[in-house]
């Protein structure tokens, strides 16, 4: 699974720990998610898409199902 | 307040666990072979604890949470794989003590290797699949 984590948070110039704050997790779980090492939960990944303002579909690309 | 509460008792058993250390080994005129790798066990648990409470500090100073959900499941898989050791260690050390030194291990010293292993494969692991992702 690849995301556009990255992307967004330049978007709003936004740091990892920013968004970790935002979203109440450690740092270094954004780290994971972004580098595709770590897969969230459902929760975790509406919350992130909330706070970049967007959706989970536009945040996570699923390859596998392409 | 939990979060500070964990800190401050992990805190107090890696002091208490220091200071009973310190005694033993100032109450032992001679350390055998076995006990030496007990310590080493116990100096690497301590100072891998240590290094958890320093991040959670860390973390807790930077205004995030010492816990998630990624954490979390590091340490549910890490339990599972201290909980395995701790089967293997109990057959393992006195199946190898026998074959060994062909005599049964006390009891105690049963206890103290499924212990110790334990921990050190629970802590050994958390690190790995915090670390790691």
């Amino acid at each position: 699974m690849r995301t556009r984590i990255k992307e967004f948070r330049a978007k709003y110039d936004l740091t990892q720990e920013d968004l970790a704050k935002k979203v109440g997790v450690r740092r270094e779980t954004i780290l994971f998610i972004e580098k595709g090492k770590y897969n969230p939960s459902l929760n975790l990944a509406h919350k992130i898409a909330m706070e970049l303002k967007t959706t989970i579909d536009e945040l996570f690309i699923f390859e596998d199902f392409i | 307040m939990k979060e500070k509460m964990t800190i401050v008792l992990g805190l107090g058993i890696v002091i208490l666990v220091i200071i009973t250390l310190g005694f033993y080994l100032i109450a032992n005129e001679t350390i055998e072979f076995f006990e030496i790798a007990s310590i080493l066990i116990i100096v690497v648990l301590v100072s891998s604890s240590s290094y958890i409470i320093w991040d959670r500090v860390k973390n807790l100073k930077a205004g995030l949470p010492t816990q998630d959900e990624r954490v979390k499941i590091a340490g549910y898989k890490a339990g599972y794989y201290g909980f395995i050791a701790a089967i293997w260690s109990a057959v393992g050390s006195n199946l190898g003590h026998i074959m060994l030194f062909d005599q049964e291990l006390r009891g105690g010293l049963v206890t103290a290797a499924v212990v110790l292993i334990s921990g050190l494969v629970f802590m050994g692991s958390f690190l790995y699949f915090s670390r790691k992702g």
